[in-house]
């Protein structure tokens, strides 16, 4: 029986409290505040980390932890991808400029992504068609990483449990050497 | 004023070396140090506010009402302030010569007057 510890990170609304909280099986734990910041439309952020708790039907166990999304708190990604064996990056498609939010986190992650496996996972699609997941695969090559990005609404627990079996498997063949 | 109250508590208390009061989501709005980023110092006071409130609720023990770092050559205390339209954090990082308890108390007090305000 083994144990994972899988972390999610991205912007602020592109929906790490709510992926974790759609497929742990406790209770998250959620260090959510009131937002004072009126540039995003949240009433409340997450300024210390996301926990939750989930059994695969293999019997293995897998830790979800969050990140808060600002770059203020970026002192806690190094802390929490410690140990991690995979890291989950959620984009809104909604904003501005999600290409430009995606490099935050490649940026952030930068040695991690050197070693371990990674799933992009974009949000609100449907109604912001643009960019598109190929113009999200032109990016990540120009950066020479080629990691599986997928569409996902993270209100949807079978696309939570998506994103972390994408992650899995890319575990799986890594370690196979494929 | 605030800002006054973080000043005097750097240049009154023996061994402070730097007070920041942030948001409860990591914005400072007053500090008074003798080096470093009161920006930094503000978001992880609210990651610490926000770890400590997770702990003491698992713990069943009300309200976090502060934190005391213990470290080598010093000690921080990041002190809970709740108000009913925003909860404020207090930061303040002291030096080997800082005495725990009067460090505590005058922290303890300014969450008091901000609680008040």
């Amino acid at each position: 029986m083994a144990e994972y510890k899988i972390l999610f990170t991205g912007t602020m609304g592109a929906g790490k409290t709510t992926a974790i909280g759609a497929v742990s099986e406790t209770p998250p734990v959620v260090t959510d505040v009131v937002s004072t910041d009126p540039s995003h439309g949240k009433s409340h952020t997450t300024v210390g980390l996301d926990f939750g708790q989930l059994t695969l039907p293999s019997g293995d166990r897998v830790r979800l932890f969050g990140t808060p999304g600002q770059a203020r708190f970026d002192f806690l990604w190094k802390i929490l991808v410690k140990n991690a064996l995979g890291l989950i990056i959620l984009v809104d498609n909604s904003r501005p400029a999600p290409l430009t939010d995606l490099k935050v986190y490649l940026d952030g992650f930068t040695d991690e992504l050197g070693q371990l496996p990674c799933v992009v996972g974009v949000g609100r699609l449907p109604g912001h068609p643009k960019p598109g997941l190929d113009d999200y695969l032109d990016e990540m090559a120009r950066r020479n990483l080629v990691l599986p990005v997928l569409e996902v609404d993270v209100r949807q627990r079978a696309d939570v449990v998506l994103l972390i079996d994408t992650l899995l498997a890319q575990l799986e063949a890594s370690q196979y050497g494929v | 004023m605030i800002q006054n109250e973080a000043e005097r508590l750097l240049q009154e208390v023996l061994g402070v070396a730097a007070v920041v009061v942030a948001t409860s989501d990591g914005f400072d709005v007053a500090s008074a140090m003798k080096q470093g980023d009161p920006t930094r110092v503000a978001a992880m006071a609210s990651s610490i506010f926000a770890i400590s409130a997770v702990v003491s609720q698992e713990a069943s023990l009300g309200r976090s009402r502060s934190v005391t770092i213990d470290t080598e050559e010093g000690f921080a205390i990041v002190h809970s302030v709740y108000r009913p339209n925003a909860d404020l954090v207090i930061s303040v990082i002291a030096d080997a010569d800082a005495i725990l308890g009067q460090v505590a108390y005058q922290v303890s007090q300014f969450a008091r007057s901000l609680a008040s305000a």
